[in-house]
């Protein structure tokens, strides 16, 4: 179920009671396993199965890892992880994806091939707990990390719903250690933990889905050429509202387990004031990139093997970043593109290794950053490269034909409210929120909080399904 | 404070790895390579208490005022025309009652029919189907697929709608096939505790609708586009009536014509010359052709209705979709019968408020009326099988 829904305000209601009664905390924990477990099977019940096999797997490869002493047999544990965690995702998200590509690829070589129906429904948030399953055995192989205590524990941190569909991705020795012990908020956590879920929730229902959708769908979906304004409207839109959604979804999740006295990772750090490609990864999808960091990028060499080697890894694993997104082309240019931004930035850094930009400086590079994420934003929200192209084209005033296309509410909303995020971004780029609402007036925050919440219940949200489910 | 499972905001010179770079909280981004330590979260030192409650008392007044501003204006609570809805009269069809009467079409057989009328008359009532500006030719493919559908097909004939193959509510087959255990759930909550008590809680009256609407200049080049407004109100199965305020309240009425009028200018998308219009139009009838027999191979039978429409939209469909080029080809193709309301007295001299829908006194008027012709019918087309 998605947090912006009706189901889910019943649902949270309930598991908040049964979290504060007064069972064992062994019960507690089967109750929230049990509650996710539904969480999940409310979109599909057929496929906890996979969230089972997931678990059991690596908990007996993480089990087989601690016990065996030879190498070989600890590689082997941690390859039958990878395996049966990556397989699973490469039959259900790249399957139909590499059929097609095999199929094109045979039509160039004169060969008719026609590939059996591959009509699999993607199960929501399988690139997630996937990335956080595999962080458990992996950690274990690489000895960062001892193997969750008992089953129970680890099933949780695998399952636990805030964070199952959507991160953020946790890490088991981020989550794992909170099973320990008992644990309930106390009623400033759940005060502020409701704060929290009445941000995200504005994020998503009110500024992304009401306000900045409709105008990036009217280009970017829509038949008409667009020009410079609506190009460039569209996909400033686009920026705002994959931030706010995905931003408002890690807000709510962090909120939503704090409520049950439960801490997780921030996931976004004002990033649209990011200065240059390596701050702005810091500051996006934290938890993603991070991963791919420590999983993806070191081990294929990071920079500890030369340049060209660094910029292999760098490319590599933006590449494959730019995959789990999601099957298709498109989804790797994007992380090309990203690749590319972090290898020149990585050259201009030695090539200017004693420059030290002034404030003035620091402001333009962080709007030629944001800038040139927009660039890529647009291969991340086009179909297809042909209305890619005509997105880039129209950005740049290469549409001849170009009409208009957006009304003018659309660019007054979209400029007010995507001007006002990158603003709060540069504000707030050095700061917490929490520092931030500490050093505001009670009744400001008291207010703003209640036109949140009455925007949210006046928006009259649909219930849209986050962006990144489909990832 | 810091809470429980908190420590306050940390600087961390090792995470600096460049200049521009200041962390105030560490994330996984400042560790490379290392077991991510349990997160740190910060509880803002506030009266929490008191902002909660403060909070809470200021929101309530804000949605108590948005409630009272609607019903102000004229709105009464009413079931949502959602998706949910009309997917649980759809899944009526698999739940037994196959054999019964379905409405599909437009929304003049949505806003026209009065379904506690045509209960009293035969006893029965049939299952509303019609969708708001969309042809119901991929709602007849699904039934047409559907075994469990055995009963009578009654489809309404709007002109603009069916032989363009216009589609405002393509969601709901979609919605129909896709629809999680949680949105049913979600759909009944709604419908149980929001809708009947919540005149506010309707797409028309939600906060994009209303900034949209708000009266922002037109840029050059653009011509207008205004969205439909509210015009009916549903019950609990679909039941619908125009909305009172469209009766009674002259300047809102004549808003719904002027928007209906920004389309009459020019003839509807793609058929602005006689053989792309009549292409347009074969298209749909041989989409209905293939469905209708395939309906007629299990016994369903098949009944076309063109309700009235007036004023300047009648002239509009005559004009860009006059009778012996759609209505006339589409019986002759399907081998249906229909009733066209200009082919009956009693279905004629209706008031239309906006030109397109009747109001809720003569829809009853006017089911009262056609219902027994539909009977009489499909009593025929009993008649001609059994021969």
């Amino acid at each position: 179920m998605v947090f912006n829904s009706l189901t889910f305000v019943v649902f949270f209601a309930c598991v908040l009671a049964l979290h504060a009664m007064p069972f064992s905390w062994t019960t507690k924990k089967i109750n929230l396993l049990v509650a996710s477990y539904l969480f999940y099977a409310a979109w599909n019940p057929p496929f906890v199965a996979l969230l089972w096999i997931s678990t059991v797997v690596d908990w007996y490869a993480a089990q087989g890892l601690v016990k065996s002493e030879r190498q070989s047999a600890r590689r082997a544990w941690m390859i039958l992880s990878v395996v049966v965690n990556l397989g699973m995702l490469a039959y259900f998200k790249y399957g139909k994806f590499a059929l097609e590509n095999f199929q094109a690829i045979a039509a160039t070589f004169g060969i008719d091939y026609q590939p059996p129906g591959f009509d699999i429904v993607l199960p929501v948030g399988i690139s997630f707990y996937t990335f956080a399953t595999l962080s458990y055995t992996l950690d274990v192989y690489l000895r960062r990390a001892a193997p969750a205590r008992n089953f129970l524990d680890y099933a949780l941190f695998v399952t636990f719903f805030p964070h199952l569909v959507a991160g953020p991705i946790m890490r088991p020795t981020e989550l794992v250690p909170q099973f320990a012990e008992p644990r309930r908020a106390s009623k400033d956590q759940l005060r502020f933990g409701l704060a929290l879920v009445t941000l995200g929730l504005f994020q998503k229902v009110v500024l992304a889905d009401s306000f900045l959708a409709r105008p990036a769908e009217m280009v970017y979906d829509g038949q008409k050429i667009p020009g410079v304004v609506d190009s460039w409207i569209a996909t400033l839109a686009f920026s705002g509202q994959i931030f706010c959604d995905f931003a408002g979804y890690s807000t709510t999740a962090i909120g939503v387990a704090m409520c049950l006295g439960f801490a997780m990772p921030d996931n976004f750090r004002f990033p649209y004031a990011a200065v240059g490609f390596s701050d702005f990864w810091r500051r996006w999808h934290i938890t993603l990139s991070s991963w791919l960091r420590d999983y993806l990028y070191i081990p294929l060499g990071g920079n500890r093997h030369g340049e060209a080697r660094t910029y292999l890894a760098l490319m590599t694993t933006m590449l494959l970043g730019g995959l789990w997104h999601g099957a298709s082309w498109a989804f790797v240019v994007w992380g090309g593109l990203h690749g590319l931004y972090l290898s020149v930035e990585r050259a201009l850094k030695h090539r200017f290794a004693g420059y030290r930009p002034g404030p003035l400086a620091i402001i333009g590079f962080g709007l030629l950053t944001y800038a040139l994420i927009n660039i890529t934003w647009v291969f991340f929200r086009a179909k297809t490269f042909g209305k890619a192209w005509t997105v880039l084209s129209g950005m740049f005033g290469f549409n001849d034909k170009a009409e208009p296309i957006l009304p003018t509410v659309h660019l007054v909303a979209v400029v007010a409210i995507v001007g006002g995020i990158v603003i709060a971004h540069w504000l707030m780029r050095a700061r917490t929120l929490e520092s931030a609402i500490a050093r505001t007036p009670a009744p400001v925050v008291s207010i703003v909080w209640a036109v949140m919440a009455f925007a949210i219940v006046i928006a009259q949200g649909a219930g849209n399904a986050f962006i990144y489910f489909q990832f | 404070m810091p809470s429980s499972i908190s420590s306050s905001n940390q600087a961390g010179s090792e995470a600096a790895l460049d200049s521009a770079f200041v962390p105030v909280r560490l994330t996984a981004s400042d560790r490379p390579g290392v077991a991510q330590p349990v997160p740190v979260r910060d509880i803002p030192a506030q009266p929490w208490g008191a902002i909660l409650v403060g909070a809470f008392v200021l929101c309530a007044m804000l949605i108590g005022g948005w409630e009272l501003y609607w019903r102000a204006f004229g709105v009464t609570p009413s079931y949502r025309n959602s998706d949910g809805q009309w997917v649980m009269q759809r899944r009526r069809i698999d739940a037994g009652e196959g054999s019964k009467t379905v409405l599909i079409g437009a929304s003049r057989t949505l806003f026209d029919t009065s379904l506690p009328v045509w209960e009293r008359i035969t006893g029965q009532r049939p299952i509303q189907l019609c969708l708001e500006g969309t042809s119901p030719i991929p709602i007849l493919q699904n039934l047409a697929d559907d075994p469990n559908f055995t009963g009578r097909l009654v489809i309404d004939v709007s002109p603009d709608i069916i032989f363009t193959g216009f589609k405002y509510r393509a969601s709901v087959l979609p919605y129909l096939r896709n629809q999680t255990p949680s949105q049913r759930i979600g759909d009944w909550l709604s419908m149980t505790f929001l809708e009947p008590y919540v005149a506010f809680y309707d797409p028309d009256f939600a906060l994009a609708t209303v900034v949209r609407r708000q009266d922002f200049p037109l840029r050059p080049g653009m011509h207008a586009n205004t969205m439909v407004r509210k015009l009916a109100t549903h019950d609990y199965d679909r039941n619908t009536r125009m909305w009172k305020k469209v009766v009674d309240d002259p300047e809102y009425r004549a808003l719904a014509r002027s928007i209906w009028a920004e389309d009459f200018g020019e003839p509807p998308p793609n058929m602005d010359t006689p053989e792309k219009s009549q292409k347009v139009i074969d298209g749909e009838i041989d989409k209905a052709v293939a469905a209708i027999d395939k309906l007629r191979a299990r016994g369903v039978r098949v009944l076309f209705v063109r309700p009235p429409s007036d004023g300047e939209y009648y002239a509009y469909e005559q004009k860009y979709l006059p009778r012996p080029k759609t209505w006339d080809l589409l019986l002759e193709r399907t081998h249906a019968p229909g009733i066209h309301f200009e082919d009956y007295p009693e279905l004629q001299g209706y008031v239309l408020p906006e030109w397109s829908h009747m109001s809720p006194p003569e829809a009853e008027r006017y089911t009262a009326a056609i219902v027994p012709l539909f009977e009489r019918e499909f009593a025929r087309m009993e008649q001609t099988e059994r021969r």
